[in-house]
């Protein structure tokens, strides 16, 4: 028989959490240098010394006070499932700041075991903590670790079994506030106590004492819930005013203060300066990647440099790729049509085999440079700073720095984007961004850009195509601010330091990316093509090509059977360019034959109109499908509009044009 | 092993004057330390500030500041903070007079 244990981490954003969970589990949860990176639970197994210990990643949280939905997820996952030992990761570099969290999950009554990561690091800044004395201060067994290398994650899980096992004879600290506070609480736990047996079951009383004149709104909807609720309320509510008005501050903040000022004497206490911290490289690199001037100065030079990357390493990639496969294809198609019947033959060469080959050399080409570059990007902690020199840009559209960081997640792939505005504070900023980071072409969309418009009527169209889309998500992200109801929130946002990105996580996360991509988007891919050229030759496509055409030809002027990959294009964006050369092969035409004007509708209409599949099933699952249906409508209309006037525009100018040459 | 505290603001700083000239973050040059009086705002944004490590009496060091009204950077418990030019602005401090060369 074997023991399970359960364990769970916690602790603040950016502590290297996620690393730790690696090197535990074996398992490859992506980790980036940007603090709110992790945004649900991961779960991983592994096998201790006779144990199978189940361990949860939980995101990133700097307090227990139900402010974020990551703190929600936290809490309730650690005071709801009880796990056995809740291991605490802390920052060694950053001691104080992080035992705020520490202090709360004692008061929890958590069975804890402290991390403290990063030593190396912090040592390198001349910061050494004495584990001894932070290990007594707190009465939790505290191991230091260095995640990153695996240094002291064996000690770590010998302390989590016996601390599981009630080896570990330790008492963790009372945390005690000042006296005519812990008068108040005293009152208010006996109340709760005797009133609420119920949540008493699930929290400590002297922690929804505590919750309870924090003014958590989780708690107290919860407790109003109960039918001793509203008198516990009333009660509260009276001791409240008279706490705020004797200390002349909101509740909240009288116990941050006194739990930060608890986390700021243990932390002298335990901590030594040993050598003056000089300026080291990296505190160089974040001194002028936030200046005035060079901060943006370096921005721009980022984002051009990722830009040409993508474009030029993804032409290259495409054009090498498509003579070798060119070869298969052939190949494969004269072994193929000595064996089956020509029909066979065909749906099998131009469904499977020419949906194989279109994604690995249009696709890929552009996708695993992007993914390169946003490793980078993450690893290093530049995210953060980009955030930062943008919050003002981003405050236009009702929005915060921040929202720039799920913005260029966009750009990748819309579903992690579209996760990653959690980090935003409030529902409505959530939505907003939402909305736009829906906007904003990702990696598969780039294909189409870069793959349609970039090369066959140049880059400085693709540009163009980019800069639009910029200013619609502006002009959008503006229209939002003023519509949706609420009051913007400031940016407060952790800057974490800046860490050389090792090799081996870019590669590795590049890879996991790339394979979730080939995994995720092949058979699609693959499926998307076999039917289209099944229905291509079994005729179902011209009926529905004929229905679509008045929209198709009349308003956008492109060629009817445009309307098939637009269809499939839903599944996965990239599809669109895949199959827009199978399309137009039925009719006999191929990519070449269209016009540059059509090849620039098309692609607009690509970029904007309803986002894939699985972007609408993760809006769906975050914001709920009334919202997410008003996206999906908004961004079709947006696309055909825009497509159609674009179609007129550009011809209209094209014939300006030539009447101006003549 | 128990702690007790004492109450950790003093009552100079909780009624520090919030209409008058008090500066705030935002009005701090850069490479500047301050301290942290109050801060305007509802429940909701104090608390924040608070969970940050911004509680009164807590010291600071602005490190960077962006041009045309955009945000500030912060040091505060050995941690940097970016923080909107709105947010900088709510916060009212007491700057330290003695410059860091940096």
């Amino acid at each position: 028989m074997t023991n399970e244990l359960r364990v769970a981490l916690a602790g603040n954003a950016n502590v290297g959490k996620s690393v730790i969970f690696n090197q535990l589990t074996g398992l490859n949860q992506v980790t980036g240098n940007w603090p709110g990176k992790t945004v649900e639970k991961a779960e991983g197994k592994l096998h201790y010394s006779g144990y199978e210990i189940r361990v949860v990643d939980l995101p990133g949280i700097y307090s227990l006070s139900a402010f974020s939905i990551e703190e929600v997820v936290s809490r309730d996952y650690l005071a709801v499932e009880k796990p056995d030992v809740v291991v605490n990761v802390i920052d060694a570099s950053a001691l104080e700041r992080n035992l705020y969290l520490t202090l709360q999950l004692l008061e929890l009554e958590l069975p804890l075991v402290v991390a403290l990561n990063q030593v190396d690091f912090a040592a390198k800044k001349g910061i050494r903590v004495d584990v001894a004395r932070l290990s007594a201060a707190l009465g939790v067994p505290v191991v230091p670790t260095v995640a990153t290398s695996g240094t002291g994650i064996d000690d770590l899980l010998t302390r989590v079994v016996a601390k599981a096992t009630s080896k570990e004879k330790s008492t963790p600290v009372k945390i005690r506030y000042g006296k005519e506070i812990e008068t108040v609480i005293a009152k208010v736990a006996q109340t709760v106590s005797s009133l609420l047996p119920q949540l008493c079951a699930v929290y400590p009383a002297r922690w929804v004492a505590i919750k309870l004149l924090e003014k958590d709104r989780d708690i107290i909807g919860r407790v109003s819930a109960h039918v001793n609720g509203p008198a516990v309320l009333n009660r509260v509510e009276t001791l409240v005013n008279k706490l705020e008005k004797v200390h002349g501050e909101e509740s909240p903040v009288i116990f941050a203060s006194e739990r930060y000022s608890l986390a700021s004497k243990i932390a002298r206490e335990v901590i030594r300066i040993e050598t003056p911290p000089r300026i080291s490289l990296e505190e160089t690199l974040a001194s002028i990647t936030t200046h005035k001037v060079l901060g943006y100065l370096i921005l721009a030079g980022v984002l051009a440099a990722t830009f040409t990357v993508i474009f030029a390493g993804g032409n290259m990639l495409s054009t090498i790729l498509e003579s070798a496969f060119s070869f298969v294809s052939e190949t494969v198609e004269a072994a193929l049509s000595s064996i089956l019947s020509p029909f066979l033959s065909e749906l099998i060469v131009k469904g499977v085999v020419g949906g194989v080959i279109a994604g690995v050399t249009i696709a890929l080409p552009y996708i695993v440079p992007f993914y390169v570059i946003l490793a980078l990007l993450e690893d290093s902690g530049y995210l953060p700073r980009a955030a930062f020199l943008m919050d003002n840009v981003m405050h236009k559209m009702g929005l915060h720095g921040k929202a720039f960081i799920p913005l260029i997640l966009g750009y990748g792939c819309s579903v992690p984007a579209c996760i990653g505005c959690r980090i935003m504070e409030t529902e409505r900023e959530r939505l907003t961004a939402a909305f736009v980071v829906m906007l904003i072409p990702c990696a598969a969309r780039t294909v189409v850009i870069l793959g349609l418009v970039g090369r066959y009527v140049g880059l400085q169209a693709a540009l163009a195509l980019y800069g639009f889309d910029l200013l619609l998500v502006f002009a959008f992200g503006r229209l939002a601010f003023k519509v949706l109801p609420g009051e913007p929130s400031g940016l407060i946002m952790e800057m974490p330091p800046y860490k050389k990105p090792t090799f081996k996580s870019v590669l590795f996360k590049t890879w996991s990316r790339t394979k979730d991509f080939i995994y995720f988007a092949f058979p699609i891919i693959i499926v998307g093509s076999f039917v289209v050229e099944a229905l291509a030759l079994s005729g179902v496509i011209s009926v529905t090509v004929q229905f679509l055409s008045p929209l198709m030809t009349g308003w956008l002027g492109l060629p009817a059977v445009t309307a098939v990959p637009l269809i499939f294009g839903f599944l996965r964006k990239e599809l669109a360019l895949i199959l827009l050369s199978e399309a137009l092969s039925t009719v006999s035409m191929s990519i070449q034959s269209l016009t540059s004007i059509q090849m620039v509708v098309f692609t607009l209409v690509v970029m904007l109109y309803i986002p894939c599949l699985a972007t609408v099933a993760t809006c769906w699952r975050e914001f709920g499908w009334k919202k997410t249906l008003y996206i999906a409508l908004a961004t079709v209309g947006l696309a055909f509009l825009l497509g159609g006037l674009a179609f007129r525009l550009l011809s209209l100018f094209n014939a300006l044009s030539l009447i101006a040459v003549a | 092993m128990q702690w007790r505290l004492r109450r950790p603001i003093p009552a100079a700083f909780v009624h520090a004057p919030r209409e008058t000239a008090q500066p705030s973050i935002a009005d701090l040059e850069e490479g500047e330390k301050a301290v942290v009086l109050s801060a305007l705002g509802g429940a909701g944004v104090k608390r924040r500030l608070a969970e940050m490590g911004l509680t009164p009496g807590t010291e600071l060091k602005v490190r960077r500041k962006c041009a045309f009204h955009g945000p500030v950077e912060i040091e505060v418990r050995g941690v940097c903070l970016g923080l909107g030019y709105g947010l900088a602005r709510k916060i009212f401090v007491q700057p330290l007079k003695e410059k860091t060369d940096d």
